[in-house]
């Protein structure tokens, strides 16, 4: 194999701060700082671009626990979520001539594949039944789908994560249940709407509000999504 | 649709939660407000990442790196 074209084109922008006036938080990065000289995400999508496997084995490691989370949300199936992982990959290297840097970055690109593959996954193997089962007893468990209970994992949140997920619990959780289910479920108003039992308007309202709200709260961090 | 209406609506179209009625009447706005729409609908998309990163990272088995950049490689090479 050649040796990595992968080095720095320009050197990565310092990340932008967040403001948290209102929590009184100290400022704090949004997104990992990388190494000083690190490939920046667009630096490996051109490396994958021209067909460098280092590029992808750098992007993999950078991404595969954010990726791998949100098809085991949707899928929640460890053994299957590594195997649509692998294809999610495989698609980002077979696809990434598809990947403009005007339609946005890499990661958001990656999460728009891997969300439409895992919810096609799970709408075509039987496991949606069993899934939606196991929904249901978290819904049970759990109305708030986002919020944990274990405060320990809340320490070992990222500063991202944190912030991002604060938004989402001000939510009030009907909005946060349709969003979920309209996100990681990839289900139609209407099957919101039948799922819990609430008439189709006040499921677009839900939606509408929650993910105003969402997009309104991550102002703050639009420079680093 | 105003522009208004249209911001609400392309926050669902990025989660695929338009319905198919919807939808229709979605990309006739889309049409009519133009670049300004399209600019708002690529800002609509970092609800992906956003929700992406809400979650807590899962390990990957090692095993899928390997194979997935063995796969890559013959790839490459072929």
């Amino acid at each position: 194999m050649k040796p990595s074209k992968l080095v720095a084109s320009t050197r990565p922008k310092p990340k932008k701060r967040v403001r948290l006036a209102k929590s009184g938080a100290r400022s704090q990065p949004v997104l990992p700082q990388l190494e000083p000289g690190a490939p920046s995400d667009f630096d490996l999508m051109k490396g994958i671009q021209r067909g460098d496997p280092d590029a992808l084995s750098q992007l993999y490691d950078r991404y595969n626990g954010i990726l791998k989370a949100l098809i085991l949300r949707v899928i929640h199936n460890e053994a299957e979520a590594d195997d649509l992982l692998q294809e999610i990959f495989m698609e980002i290297w077979n696809q990434a001539k598809n990947f403009s840097a005007q339609k946005g970055k890499p990661l958001g690109w990656m999460v728009t594949l891997a969300r439409r593959r895992a919810i096609d996954g799970l709408r075509k193997k039987q496991a949606y039944a069993r899934a939606e089962e196991r929904l249901q007893n978290e819904t049970e468990q759990q109305p708030d789908a986002w919020v944990h209970n274990a405060t320990e994992e809340e320490i070992e949140l990222s500063d991202t994560r944190r912030l991002i997920r604060k938004v989402i619990k001000s939510l009030p959780p009907p909005q946060q249940q349709a969003i979920d289910l309209a996100f990681f479920r990839g289900m139609s108003q209407r099957e919101i709407a039948a799922k819990t039992n609430t008439p189709l308007g006040t499921v677009k309202t839900r939606l509408e509000l929650g993910l105003k709200k969402i997009y309104d709260g991550l102002k703050e961090l639009k420079d680093e999504l | 649709m105003n522009f208004n209406e249209f911001q609400n609506q392309s926050r669902l179209y990025v989660i695929g939660a338009l319905e198919p009625e919807e939808l229709e009447e979605f990309e006739k706005a889309r049409k009519k407000f133009g670049k300004k729409a399209e600019d708002f609908i690529t800002k609509c998309y970092a609800l992906h990442e956003a929700f992406a990163l809400s979650l807590r990272p899962a390990k990957a088995s090692t095993a899928i790196k390997d194979r997935l950049m063995s796969m890559v490689k013959a790839k490459h090479q072929a």
